[in-house]
């Protein structure tokens, strides 16, 4: 059994220890015995998305960002090919909004953006950082994490998470946060979000071995020592006044 | 008359405020509600120095003023830290004649590097010396570059810069400002120069101002180093004031190939704060005798480094930042160089004083990987957040057996004193440090 792990930029976009994710992912492929591969490429590589199985990129600065925009735009397509053939994608903190259809700065310059969703979004001159406590749509139990963003992002339809009991959503505080769409999944919400939740881990462990058809042990993938820091975490963050 | 009835107001409110212990910062902010632009309105003296940037403020700006102080120079600083505006506001009106004159040669202020914009916004430094820029509670400042730019707009074009050459990021506020204006400092290649880049994440990988691939000849520590980007041309600068040699382990440096001085403190952090505030007094008309002078002797006052007893251990306490990995690595690297067989302890009990937060992603940026050496032969890793610091260590390739993990800080330190006698280091934040120094068992020798 073999992966291919596609770690976009992690010099300039693992700004607040996002490389976590895809360390914690591979290792709990290799548990499974899984034969993984990392490749990270630069933005002056063309990455190789038809051979990935999981693609990932987390955050960056604002200039960060509309720099890995314009490093993956010439390859759209290919990026497109690989999720319409079900690749397993996740972008997060500010790299969700360049899967969206623009992101527009705080100084008014509209970017494209890559177009596998259709939402928009805003940069703001104020940041909104913040603990999180999201519900999500495909697992439960809820989700904790915390967000570092300066946007407002309009137009999903699919969220990844339904509300944030505490934390800004994708528009508005309590909103509906993330987009999922198939396999492709992102949230604003930064850092290790999937060290954090080992129930989001699962889901991205099952829908891997799902598309190549491999067989799941029941339990597969428990970590006992993140189940006790998710569990020490929402406890005390539902124990605190959620405005913001 | 309002400017009077505002210093009149702030003067009383201190004066109350110091007979009840209160802080500092709610006499300005009372004065600037009664007259906003006060401090447009008062006298400053002719020289006001200012101080921003990541680390280093609170040390560079008492040495500045130690030396100026010597010079024989009347010096106002804001020495109790606040350095918001309305601190400022405070130490001014308090400092001021009822005809709004400042008493003082010199105005020395700590500046916020999120709101010197708003301090400065009705009257501007003549001197301004940016540290550094990296990540430093993030949860708070969201990332170096917005610091950038929310530090940006604070810089007046009269004002001289003096800065980092060294840190590429830092090195931007130089781009359309009066290169007359512009005073750089920085460290030559020397002993702590690496070739390579060491740490989890390189904020220096890419260029601040085209985002092409940042070229080094050495780093001294991070993204601190010598750097220039082969596609824009963003280049470090000729250091106008340089430590030509540094030997951190003798504790001694030279400054631009004349000067020598002793380190009190043997970090590198402390090379970079004796630099910044050497060349902002020398560019002050500072005499580099007295300055070298006052230098070697001053004690650094920020107990940063604290010695103690345990048992039959002799410990030393490093203090980091809680939420700021660059601090953090310094002392791994202090520990990681030791040579004696030894334990380390981690605490992470409250990463704020304040509040909870479930903000634990700066441990992943801190380079734990470090203590993987064969003198460190136990990791004990306490306090409330200790499980997290565990999942990160799963990652850093040090074997189970050496790391111990627990949440009770006193328990440690009793188990501590009954057994072994292998040196212990402890690493850990302002913050939480006295719930280790405080332990009936734990007996201070050194440090402040």
């Amino acid at each position: 059994m073999e992966l291919n792990i596609l770690h976009l930029y992690p010099d300039c976009m693992s700004l607040y220890g996002e490389y976590a994710n895809v360390a914690v992912l591979r290792r709990h492929l290799e548990n499974l015995g899984v034969s993984v591969t990392v490749k990270a490429p630069l933005f002056e590589d063309a990455p190789d998305f038809g051979g990935a199985d999981f693609i990932y990129m987390g955050a960056g600065t604002e200039g960060m960002q509309k720099a890995a925009l314009t490093a993956l735009r010439p390859h759209t397509e290919a990026l497109r090919t690989a999720v319409e053939r079900g690749v397993v994608l996740l972008f997060t903190g500010s790299a969700m909004e360049i899967i969206g259809a623009s992101v527009t700065d705080a100084a008014g310059k509209v970017w494209p953006g890559l177009g596998l969703a259709g939402f928009t979004t805003q940069e703001t001159d104020r940041r909104t950082p913040h603990d999180v406590i999201a519900v999500p749509t495909l697992w439960e139990p809820a989700a904790v994490g915390f967000m570092n963003k300066c946007s407002r992002t309009a137009g999903v339809e699919t969220p990844l998470f339904s509300a944030v009991t505490m934390g800004f959503g994708n528009e508005v505080q309590g909103g509906p946060e993330g987009y999922v769409s198939g396999n492709v999944f992102a949230t604003h919400i930064t850092g290790p979000v999937i060290v954090k939740n080992p129930a989001f881990a699962a889901l991205l462990t099952r829908r891997l071995f799902e598309r190549k058809g491999w067989p799941l042990p029941i339990g597969a993938g428990i970590e006992p020592l993140e189940e006790q820091v998710y569990r020490e975490t929402y406890a005390a963050l539902a124990g605190l006044p959620k405005n913001l | 008359m309002r400017m009077m009835l505002a210093i009149v107001l702030c003067k009383l409110l201190r004066f109350a405020g110091k007979l009840v212990g209160k802080g500092s910062s709610l006499p300005g902010q009372y004065a600037l509600k009664l007259c906003p632009d006060v401090l447009r309105r008062v006298r400053l003296p002719e020289r006001i120095i200012a101080v921003t940037g990541s680390n280093g403020k609170t040390s560079t700006v008492e040495m500045i003023a130690a030396i100026l102080r010597a010079q024989g120079l009347n010096v106002v600083y804001n020495a109790e830290g606040s350095n918001q505006v309305e601190g400022v506001a405070t130490l001014i009106l308090s400092h001021c004649t009822l005809r709004g004159r400042m008493r003082g040669d010199v105005l020395l202020l700590e500046s916020d590097e999120r709101y010197a914009r708003v301090s400065f916004r009705h009257f501007h430094p003549t001197h301004f010396v940016i540290t550094n820029l990296y990540r430093d509670q993030l949860s708070r400042n969201g990332h170096p570059e917005w610091v950038y730019d929310a530090i940006l707009p604070a810089i007046h074009p009269e004002t001289t810069l003096v800065l980092n050459a060294d840190d590429p990021l830092v090195s931007c506020f130089a781009r359309g400002h009066d290169p007359e204006r512009v005073k750089w400092f920085g460290l030559d290649e020397c002993s702590v120069s690496t070739k390579e880049h060491h740490g989890v994440y390189h904020d220096g990988a890419r260029c601040p101002v085209c985002r092409g691939r940042m070229a080094y000849r050495c780093y001294h520590y991070a993204h601190i180093g010598h750097y220039s980007c082969p596609q824009c041309g963003h280049a470090r600068h000729a250091a106008d004031f340089a430590v030509t040699a540094l030997d951190l382990g003798a504790g001694r440096l030279t400054i631009n190939g004349r000067r020598d001085i002793s380190l009190a403190f043997k970090s590198i952090y402390n090379v970079y704060n004796i630099l910044a505030a050497w060349s902002v007094c020398a560019l002050a008309g500072a005499d580099e005798d007295l300055m070298a002078g006052v230098i070697n002797n001053y004690i650094l006052k920020n107990g940063r480094m604290v010695t103690f007893r345990l048992g039959g251990h002799r410990g030393t306490l490093l203090t980091s930042k809680h939420e700021n990995s660059i601090a953090y690595d310094t002392n791994l690297s202090y520990i990681a160089a030791a040579e004696r067989p030894c334990t380390v302890i981690v605490i992470v009990d409250a990463i704020s004083r304040k509040y909870y937060t479930g903000e634990t992603s700066w441990l992943w940026d801190i380079d734990f990987e470090r203590l993987n050496a064969p003198h460190i032969h136990r990791v004990m890793l306490y306090g409330r957040y200790c499980r997290d610091i565990a999942l990160r260590f799963q990652y850093t390739g040090i074997p189970a057996e050496r790391l111990e993990v627990g949440e009770d800080i006193r328990e440690a330190a009793e188990r501590l004193r009954e057994q072994g006698e292998e040196d212990l280091y402890v690493v850990t934040c302002f913050s939480d440090r006295d719930k280790l120094l405080e332990c009936p068992s734990v007996k201070r020798e050194g440090g402040n």
